[in-house]
């Protein structure tokens, strides 16, 4: 069972005076507009892979270097372009999201918890 | 063929689980340190305990196997169970540790203020921990007797024995110990033979596939090996691993045991990376199994690829060695995945089905740890006695579906859930029993059915690999339905996108977190 967000005693009030705010709908905007269109983003390079794969077999099977061909190439740069849009994700965060959520938690802590 | 080094090798892992397990006791002193390991994990120890869990029997014997029988399109696998985590890292993760929910039915409770969705959501839990059980079992009952000669069915006994006895004894914190050092197990034991055959491949002039074999096999999206289809399936496969991730009841647990949201992330960036080096190396099982094992033995699965091929590259002591290794890591990554499911699934049975009876009838004599030790029992008897029928699916295929229901039932209540304030409660209801009926019953077909009645054509590919299509069946559903319901809306709804949208000390500045 949640143990900790049932206990506390403080009223509804304040939270939808936050969820109304301005900065809470703004921290909510900022993270979905940058989060929404990454995601949109790697799952169609994912898929531009097997459409590569589907329509394009004679790009796919050129070969570069002896046996390795596109194909094993273009797979191969998945998992490490999966790697890249974590760290991308993970540096946005702490930059970019972390310090606005910051803001808006002195904001409730100074007016909001008395 | 039997090897003195195999049983050695097998042996001494599940020894080693069971003795970190008892060790781990010592440390776990309450239910709340059973549970998330008192939150006391740090990010290193907690990646490789979450890889460590998530690498199981269908990523250590599976996908090379799925790679040698049915090509190189079968390399969507990997790539899909490593991008699942990103996928619930960005969209999901830090707004469920917020919510204080500790599994899929809390948050479900949490989120809709529900008890019949909680319920919903148990029920699929159990169901697709036992689904994703099966392989497991399966898999330790392939490498017992493919390295010893045993009859198949007691290595699945085996892995059930020391699984029950690891969570009986040790709880999460144990398990979280144990998770990490079989990650390191496991990579050692595929890296190093990996390596080994490489370097004899390359010693013998580095050898192709026959040309006549590479020209479907090594084409992507070729159709080798019989299965039609293959743009609507890897499709599908790519839907099911992308979304399925996140609604796996062992997942979601872990992204507790962080101190807080930026070492969650943290702990997701090396998540990612041990994957990806994991899954580096099973492919090659599965192209060299191609180049030296052109054919299997009759009645050899060609999920045992990976523990067969070392004999062949090099027969005698070397290669017996190797198999022994292959063997030991991949009963390393059947314990560890069965643990963590049946963890997951023990604390469902126990929370809502186990504790509220027995502590009614017992009249409060009835300790939490001993309801849980029951529901750890249960938990694991059930999938144990399903892996003993004989089914159609390789271990990932059936991994696979476990994903595919994952992704057509917790996926749409998680995200919806997550950034939509208009998810009614009957909406959400609606989502998961059509989501869970359609993908369930297309498993059950795939899994049970008859082959040559429901394998072939179009609607065996729908039915192997349903994600594409009742995943957004059921988004569909939960939107419309509350859509039509919007006086259902749970009057909480603004407070707990509060809770789950800001950040999260706003909360724990009044109540001290567990």
């Amino acid at each position: 069972m949640s143990n900790d967000a049932q206990s506390r005693t403080d009223d509804d009030s304040t939270f939808t005076e936050v969820q109304q705010s301005a900065e809470f709908t703004d921290l909510r905007r900022r993270f979905r507009s940058f989060v929404f269109p990454l995601t949109g983003a790697f799952l169609a390079w994912y898929f531009l892979f097997v459409i590569c794969a589907a329509f394009a077999p004679a790009f796919m099977s050129h070969k570069l270097v002896g046996n390795i061909n596109v194909g094993l190439v273009f797979g191969l740069l998945q998992f490490v372009s999966t790697f890249a849009i974590t760290i991308v994700y993970v540096r946005w965060a702490d930059r970019h999201f972390d310090p606005v959520a910051e803001k808006i938690r002195n904001h409730v802590e100074g007016g909001g918890q008395a | 063929m039997s090897s003195p080094a195999g049983i050695v090798a097998i042996s001494l892992v599940c020894l080693v689980t069971v003795g970190i397990g008892a060790f781990g006791l010592r440390l776990s002193r309450t239910t709340s340190d059973f549970y998330v390991a008192g939150r006391s994990v740090t990010a290193g120890w907690n990646a490789s305990a979450i890889g460590g869990e998530y690498l199981s029997a269908a990523s250590f014997l599976g996908v090379a196997g799925l790679v040698y029988s049915l090509g190189v399109d079968m390399l969507w696998f990997p790539v899909g169970y490593t991008v699942g985590y990103l996928v619930l890292l960005v969209l999901v993760a830090a707004p469920l540790r917020r919510s204080g929910a500790y599994t899929l039915p809390d948050f479900a409770e949490a989120r809709l203020e529900s008890r019949f969705v909680r319920s919903l959501a148990s029920g699929l839990v159990v169901g697709i921990g036992w689904l994703y059980l099966i392989p497991q079992f399966q898999g330790a009952g392939l490498a017992l007797a493919t390295v010893t000669g045993a009859s198949p069915s007691l290595g699945n006994l085996v892995v059930a024995l020391v699984v029950v006895a690891n969570v009986v004894a040790g709880g999460m914190r144990s398990i979280t110990l144990v998770q990490a050092v079989q990650y390191w197990i496991k990579l050692t034991a595929i890296a190093v033979p990996a390596f080994v055959l490489l370097a004899f491949w390359a010693r013998q002039g580095g050898p192709a596939p026959a040309a006549d074999l590479s020209r479907t096999w090594g084409q992507v999206l070729g159709g080798f090996g019989g299965r039609e289809h293959p743009v609507y399936s890897t499709y599908s496969t790519i839907l099911a691993l992308c979304f399925g991730t996140m609604g796996l009841p062992h997942v979601l647990v872990r992204f507790y045991t962080n101190p807080d949201g930026r070492a969650a992330r943290r702990t997701t960036l090396v998540v990612v990376g041990l994957l990806g080096v994991f899954y580096l190396f099973t492919p090659v099982y599965g192209v060299l199994g191609r180049i030296y094992l052109p054919t299997l033995p009759a009645a050899v699965r060609p999920d045992s690829v990976t523990l067969l091929l070392p004999q062949v590259v090099t027969p005698g002591t070397l290669g017996a060695l190797l198999s022994a290794i292959l063997a030991g890591g991949a009963f390393a990554a059947f314990l560890s995945t069965a643990s963590g499911l049946t963890i997951s699934v023990a604390g469902v049975i126990d929370q809502d089905l186990l504790a509220p009876r027995l502590h009614h009838r017992g009249g409060g004599d009835v300790s939490r740890i001993q309801t849980f030790r029951l529901a750890a029992i249960v938990a694991v008897v059930i999938p144990y006695a399903a892996s003993l029928l004989t089914v159609n699916t390789s271990l990932a295929d059936t991994v696979g579906l476990a994903f595919a229901v994952a992704a057509s039932t917790f996926c749409p209540l998680l995200i919806l859930g997550v950034w939509w304030r208009r998810l009614s409660v009957v909406g959400a209801a609606a989502g998961l029993v059509t989501g869970g009926t359609l993908a369930l019953s297309a498993t059950t077909i795939t899994v049970l059915g008859r082959p040559g009645v429901t394998h072939s054509g179009w609607l065996s590919a729908l039915l192997a690999q349903p994600a594409a299509w009742t995943m957004p069946i059921a988004f569909a559903v939960t939107i419309l339905v509350s859509l039509a319901t919007p006086s259902r809306i749970p009057p909480g709804t603004a407070r707990t996108m509060v809770r789950l949208h800001a950040p999260e000390d706003t909360r724990s500045s009044g109540a001290a977190p567990s």
